[in-house]
């Protein structure tokens, strides 16, 4: 299942990089983020409480963040299982400088399986859209938090 | 008295059906049961690193916890019973649960037992499994291609089997004047009976006897089976079905579910249920069809057909479900040619396994599929050469005077009528002032179309003799007692397993005409196995040709021996006594007389016998019928689709179905309209759907489209008559013929309202975007 998901930034590309790339923002900005650990570099051992439609419950998984070309690009990999079933997901981090703001687009291949898949295949895009625009927007609050 | 055979009676067992007094095997309840849940693999494709079941375990109320390895050597595994010769059949085994591999989303991982219910659920949820996931592959296409990933080691390409039938050369289609070259796509379905499967096993330690209620289609089959692979002698295992709510062929297969409740019953020395959830039932209860059917057919410009060949990938799903392997082989292959006339048919047929829940019969099982691939080159082959697609049928059917036929696939087709069906079907629906408003409509931009179907199907399964040639693991007899009491009351014991069908109606109308008692007086026991001394069950529109005749055969040894004591009674000889409505009289002395229920209570007195003759009175035969039975007819549909959105609106709906001699009209016209609901389903919403990884993506019923009666305007059906020759009550099967007929008839109808803008097929389910689409491609093409 191909997920893409963008958004506008009213900040620098820099800025908006390090965010990303930051542990303590992660913490605050993966919806239902309850445990953030480093395994090793860019590795992150995770624990995601999710409560929206079909993607309910606690997924236990890992968080990594590689392949880092600063501040273009970068290659966000999750993985999480819970009583639903497992869930992975693949994507691309692109930083694109507008006109001083930072357009930062999400290209995601992500998989479903198990209960997930067979009653929640049908909302799973919109659901998994919607957790990344969470992330985003949380990000953003990030973003004027530092500014302020 | 009046005829009781061929009358419309109520169905006697729907009181109790609609009160809520069945007796299902989810009704069952013992005292000290436990409750079992299975963890299924939530992967298509994956090997098991590690099984953690401490926290299960832990749980309170948790009674028992057992993996594929707790299991290993102490249960067998789950057989195939149906081998295809000359096939080079593969059958890895296949774990109840698996040890080191999991091969579809559903096989089964780890089984709960606890004391209840929820708890079991729950704990279910407390396993820690590691996977190691594997590339997995749901089609059947791409599972024989090179790199493909390979389900079971040892079986190359993931090939099954490999099965051939019949003759057509290449030189037949080179010399053709007509070819007509098409490839069909037989989507998978997923039966959905009401009632999903639920076993109650209960073990006696004292006697080593176990009895498992289960939702069996063939009780006997499954202790059969069972026995094997429990390692219970047939002896002391019973199989207890009374009443089964629905099964479609979903409750043919052993699987294993049922096999390790018994076990743990047996290891835990307490009653354990199971009952399948809907979901459970989406992924782990067998599915249908799946075919991709690549398909010739030759024909003269004049219309006669030549030939056909067929060749067919089937996706037989992870393993090989019990019938499964006969279902496009033997099933599908020998009725290819259908109700014509053509010299040569032949069939090339591949198993393939995928990471897919495992097919096997659906209503039908095959003869859908090859009736749907022929009905619909005859209408492509008819386009071709310009002529209208029923004149092109009445040309080649076979006439009513060559029976009994030979077909190039090998049958002998017993009996037809088969243009009495066509004509009468044609007048029903006004074929002729059909066509012509189907030209006035089109010239207003409205798109009417008219399908036909003249099908044959081949049931009433069947000689024993050819079961065993063509690979069935078993016979296709059927047993039969019939037992007077002393009162005169009959019981019936009938080794068909009737599941929703009626035939506790119509088997007593076959007693109570042929014994002549009173319907009421008669009883009918099945699907016990401790009851009835053998059985094969209830599939391929066998119960009545086979069941039923069974039970003719048993009154008419009763008769034989009340005859003896009646002559005995009224002091003639036997010659002279004749049988009527119940009445044993002298022949040219009417009044002198004695009833059967008179004879019977000698017999059972015994005071005065005739010499050499036994007390009381039951007949029990074991019938093995000498020929398959050929029901047939001609279904047809007229539908208006909306080239706007696609829609498809069913306007007429007309079945002519000719089972032979009809026991109870309503009960027969009931099998037709659910065969063609279900039929219709095929062609118009249902389909299930994997995803790359094959995961299965239809697994609600929010996402697979069940008919609903609401989908549907009133059917017309009638009747024609045409005795079967080859079996005491005249009677042929009527299970199966809705879904073998109405699927091509309404694809047919659909394709032959499409022809203004070109399309000549489209795949199956016709889904308003599919046709929408089609009409557009026609469009754009033109």
């Amino acid at each position: 299942m191909k997920i893409t998901f963008q958004h506008t930034y009213n900040a620098p590309r820099e800025q908006v990089w390090t965010l990303l790339q930051d542990e303590d923002t992660l913490v605050r900005t993966l919806p239902g983020c309850k445990r953030l650990h480093l395994v090793r570099d860019g590795l992150y051992e995770t624990e995601l409480g999710l409560d929206v439609g079909p993607i309910k419950g606690l997924f236990e998984g890992h968080v990594e963040m590689c392949e880092q070309e600063e501040p273009t690009r970068y290659r966000l990999k999750l993985s999480g299982r819970g009583k639903p079933g497992e869930l992975t997901a693949d994507s691309w981090v692109f930083l694109e400088d507008k006109d001083g703001k930072t357009v930062v687009t999400c290209d995601a291949d992500a998989q479903v399986s198990g209960l997930l898949a067979s009653v929640g295949q049908r909302v799973t895009g919109s659901v998994a859209r919607m957790l990344l625009g969470r992330f985003f927007k949380n990000v953003e609050a990030e973003l004027r938090r530092s500014a302020s | 008295m009046a005829s009781v055979f061929g009358s419309t009676l109520k169905r006697r067992e729907d009181p109790r059906l609609i009160t809520g007094n069945g007796q299902y095997s989810e009704d069952i309840q013992l005292p000290g049961m436990l409750y079992a849940s299975v963890l299924r693999s939530p992967h298509a494709h994956a090997r098991i690193v590690n099984i953690n079941t401490d926290a299960a375990k832990a749980l309170e109320g948790v009674v028992a916890v057992y993996t594929g390895k707790d299991l290993e050597g102490k249960i067998g595994t789950v057989p195939t019973a149906w081998l295809p010769p000359d096939s080079n059949i593969q059958t890895p085994p296949h774990e109840v649960l698996a040890v080191n591999k999991v091969r579809y989303v559903g096989d089964g991982v780890a089984l709960v037992v606890a004391e209840n219910r929820y708890v079991a659920r729950d704990a279910v949820d407390l396993i820690q499994v590691t996977y190691a996931p594997l590339p997995a592959v749901a089609e059947q296409e791409q599972a024989i291609a090179d790199g493909a990933p390979i389900l079971h080691d040892g079986v190359e390409n993931n090939v099954a089997f490999h099965w051939q039938a019949g003759n057509a050369t290449d030189d037949v289609f080179e010399n053709a004047e007509v070819i007509v070259k098409q490839r069909f796509r037989q989507q998978r379905l997923i039966p959905n009976p009401m009632e999903p499967r639920a076993a109650t096993a209960q073990y006696n330690p004292a006697t080593g006897e176990m009895t498992l209620w289960a939702t069996s289609q063939n009780p006997h089959i499954h202790r059969f089976l069972l026995s094997g692979i429990l390692g219970i002698p047939e002896n002391k295992l019973r199989i207890v079905s009374v009443d089964v709510g629905g099964g479609f062929g979903a409750k043919i297969a052993c699987y294993p579910d049922e096999a390790m409740v018994a076990y743990a019953a047996r290891d835990l020395k307490r009653p354990v249920k199971w009952v399948e959830d809907r979901r459970e039932n989406f992924l782990v209860t067998s599915h249908g069809r799946d075919m991709v059917l690549d398909v010739e057919f030759a024909g003269t410009k004049d219309g006669d057909f030549t030939a056909i060949r067929v060749k067919n990938i089937a996706n037989m799903g992870a393993y090989l479900s019990t019938a499964g392997p006969g279902v496009p082989t033997i099933l599908f292959g020998l009725i290819v040619p259908g109700a014509y006339k053509i010299p040569y048919a032949a069939v090339d047929v591949y198993g393939v396994f995928t990471n897919t829940t495992p097919t096997d019969a659906y209503r039908g099982a095959g003869r859908p599929e090859a009736t749907y691939l022929l009905e619909r080159m005859v209408d492509l082959f008819a386009a071709e050469i310009g002529k209208d697609p029923v004149e092109v049928r009445r040309r080649n059917l076979i006439q009513s005077h060559e029976f009994p036929y030979n077909t190039a696939m090998g049958l002998e087709y017993d009996s037809g009528n088969y243009e009495v069906a066509l004509d009468k079907a044609l007048a029903m629906v006004g074929y002729e002032e059909l066509r012509q408003k189907q030209q006035e409509l089109r010239s207003q931009g409205r798109h009417l179309g008219i399908g036909v179907t003249t099908y044959v199907e081949i049931c009433g399964l069947g000689p024993s003799q050819v079961a065993g040639a063509v690979g069935f693991q078993g016979g296709l007899w059927e047993s039969a007692t019939v037992r007077v009491h002393p009162t005169g009351k009959v019981t019936v014991f009938t080794g068909a397993s009737p599941h929703g069908q009626g035939e506790e109606t119509t088997f007593a109308q076959i007693v109570s005409q042929r014994l002549g008692v009173p319907f009421e007086d008669i009883e009918v026991v099945h699907g016990d196995t401790n009851r009835i001394a053998m059985g094969w069950g209830t599939y391929g529109s066998r119960t009545t040709p086979v069941g039923g005749n069974a039970i003719a055969v048993a009154v008419d040894k009763v008769l034989e021996k009340a005859k003896k004591i009646a002559a005995h009674m009224l002091e003639v000889s036997e010659e002279d006594v004749r049988f009527e409505d119940g009445k044993y009289s002298v022949e040219g002395a009417p009044t002198r007389s004695v009833t059967i229920q008179e004879v019977t209570l000698q017999a059972y007195l015994a005071w005065n016998l005739p010499q050499g003759v036994e007390p009381a009175l039951e007949g029990t035969a074991f019938y093995d019928p000498v020929n398959f039975v050929y029901p047939f007819g001609t279904h047809i549909c007229v539908v208006e689709v909306d080239e706007e959105t696609g829609d498809i609106d069913l306007v007429k709906y007309v079945a002519v179905d000719d089972c032979g001699r009809v026991i109870n009209p309503m009960v027969a016209e009931g099998q037709v309209h659910g065969g063609i609901v279900q039929g219709i389903g095929q062609a118009l919403w249902e389909g299930a759907v994997y995803d790359e990884q094959a995961q299965l993506l239809t697994g609600t019923f929010m996402d697979y489209a069940m008919p609903k009666a609401r989908f549907f305007k009133e059917f017309e059906t009638a009747f024609t008559e045409t005795p079967a020759p080859q079996n005491p009550l005249g009677v042929k099967g009527i299970g199966e013929t809705g879904t073998i007929a109405s699927t091509p008839t309404v694809v047919n109808a659909v394709m032959d309202a499409l022809r203004p803008f070109g399309v000549k097929d489209i795949n199956m389910p016709l889904t308003p975007e599919r046709v929408w689409n089609a009409i557009e491609k026609g469009r754009q093409e033109a």
